[in-house]
């Protein structure tokens, strides 16, 4: 298989939601040379972009996307340990939290993923998440974003107070903060001072791109 | 002579014609204004039958909604199964700490559900218990006036409980017949608790199924995954019964009420006349005020803005769309009862 077939296998086995089909594909892909970066960045994301956009249409729904997103990861288990470390020096960074007193994490799990498939490396730090962990690790990691999440309306507090802490601390001016779940809206974003609140994953990142470009230091 | 509360509220359900719609909450509605007023708080209030009903009356006592409910979150069921709970505090809800079985689809390795506890050993273990008692009392105090709901929890949303959600719903995809397996293992217990709560005195079971939502399953299967399971859980109960499903749940009304209920809840994500023209009077429609906004984040006249909105659209009973936050302004549950009852 030339390298045009292996990258377009890449991105179908992902959107076939075929874990094995990607990690088979992963493995021929480094066989026959082809740069780790490229198959992942020509391959399996591709295949995620094309599953994200999907979702956030509707057409396809989340068993597909937690499968998709399987198969990505099952590729990259592959890839990533074959590119040199002094290559991902420049690689933007995110957390994703679920915010304190929920559970609930599916929707910051495809957060994750879709972040993975935009280039980030993500530092998920789980559910039921406290504010000051949320605010601290963001300083102390110096991450160029973070994700909140919540699926449950009373929470909805731990989030506000954990983009309070992060002002607080004088790290905001140094990330964009995004939050999301269905009881979030913008003008609650705004209430809070987050940057942005998105409905689904994929404008998340295409969000988080298009401000990294002009703001993040 | 004046109509009861208990009286409009039924039949409103039976989607009888009345000079105006009962305000009733069917999903949880126990905010730290109604814990305050009544002296009944969270956490004890999930244990302790008499602190349950108590607080689950409020809402008429203090509020003048028009139903009493109890109990207050979804977790109950899966407590009894085996699963680690954290009781949470007086303003957060209760939640599950870890999961009762392994069920791996990525790793293809699957419990078989063979040992689940003797259905009569789970109707009297911890909350479930807590729940049938707390309807006792509150047919005993509120009864007569008052329509008792009894809340308990979907079949697929319980399975994902004791599973894991996420691999349950990815399992949805992978090994579809190993999911409605546990689900079918799992209604028996749901359709039990119901009819207990039924048996102790509630008026109406309102089931509510978060993770059969359009967010989550696709609405073609609902039917399969979830709907059927529902059918025996709550629709062939002997009473009343009341199906509440999170998010847009349009493209699912019609399945809803396949499983051959009394009526379905539905949260603000549906505008109210759609809701209306696609359940074409085939139940009653319990909402749709939505819950973080308005009740819980906006002001009192938005609050009577988007009841008198679902009110106008034909809505059955008028409601939250969903759970009504714990810190919810008393003076907006207050403008929710008031611009219906005037």
């Amino acid at each position: 298989m030339n390298d045009k077939k292996l990258l377009k296998e890449l991105a179908d086995s992902v959107v076939a939601c075929d874990p094995n089909r990607a990690r088979i594909a992963s493995e021929e892909a480094l066989k026959e040379g082809i740069d780790p970066v490229e198959a992942i960045n020509k391959g399996l994301v591709i295949g995620m972009g094309v599953i994200g956009n999907d979702y956030a249409e509707h057409k396809i729904y989340l068993p597909q996307v937690l499968v998709a997103a399987h198969s990505m990861y099952e590729g990259l288990n592959v890839l990533l340990p074959a590119i040199p470390k002094g290559d991902l020096s420049d690689a933007k960074t995110a957390i994703t939290a679920v915010v304190q007193g929920d559970v609930h994490d599916i929707g910051k799990n495809i957060v994750k993923t879709m972040l993975t498939a935009g280039g980030y490396i993500v530092n998920d730090l789980g559910k039921d998440v406290t504010p000051s962990s949320i605010a601290n690790t963001a300083k102390e990691t110096s991450v160029n974003v973070v994700c909140l999440s919540t699926l449950m309306t009373p929470t909805m507090d731990s989030m506000q107070e954990a983009v309070k802490l992060i002002n607080d601390n004088g790290y905001h001016k140094n990330c964009i903060i995004t939050i999301g779940g269905p009881p979030t809206s913008e003008k609650f974003a705004k209430e809070i001072g987050a940057d942005h609140r998105d409905d689904d994953a994929q404008s998340c990142v295409k969000y988080v791109n298009s401000k990294m470009k002009k703001e993040v230091k | 002579m004046v109509m009861s509360c208990r009286d409009r509220v039924l039949a409103a359900i039976n989607q009888e014609t009345l000079d105006r719609p009962p305000v009733a909450v069917f999903t949880t509605c126990d905010t730290i204004g109604m814990m305050k007023a009544s002296g009944a708080s969270w956490p004890e209030a999930h244990s302790d039958p008499q602190k349950m009903a108590t607080l689950g009356c409020a809402q008429a006592d203090y509020f003048g909604l028009e139903s009493v409910r109890a109990g207050f979150c979804l977790t109950e069921e899966a407590e009894a199964l085996g699963c680690p709970i954290d009781m949470g505090t007086s303003h957060s809800s209760p939640m599950l700490k870890g999961h009762r079985n392994k069920y791996d689809p990525m790793k293809k390795i699957y419990d078989e559900p063979n040992d689940l506890p003797d259905i009569d050993v789970f109707l009297n273990t911890k909350r479930v218990k807590t729940t049938i008692e707390a309807m006792k009392i509150m047919k005993k105090t509120h009864g007569e006036k008052y329509c008792v709901v009894g809340g308990n929890t979907g079949p697929f949303t319980l399975c994902g409980h004791l599973l894991n959600t996420e691999n349950l719903v990815y399992s949805v995809w992978t090994d579809p017949k190993e999911a409605q397996k546990w689900v079918a293992a799992i209604a028996p217990y749901c359709k039990a608790f119901g009819q207990a709560l039924l048996d102790a005195g509630a008026d109406i079971v309102q089931m509510s199924e978060p993770s059969a939502s359009t967010d989550i399953l696709a609405p073609s299967d609902f039917p399969i995954q979830s709907g059927q399971f529902v059918k025996h859980a709550l629709g062939d109960l002997t009473g009343h019964t009341i199906l509440h499903i999170c998010g847009d749940s349009a493209p699912i009304i019609p399945f809803m009420f396949d499983t051959g209920v009394t009526g379905i809840s539905v949260e603000e994500k549906v505008p109210p006349e759609k809701a209306v023209k696609i359940a074409n009077k085939r139940g009653a429609l319990v909402g749709n005020v939505g819950c973080a906004m308005p009740l819980y984040k906006g002001t009192p006249q938005e609050v009577a803005k988007a009841a008198r909105a679902s009110r106008d659209a034909g809505f059955n009973v008028i409601s939250a769309g969903c759970g009504v936050p714990i810190g919810t302004p008393d003076d907006n549950i207050r403008a929710l009862v008031k611009a219906i009852t005037g």
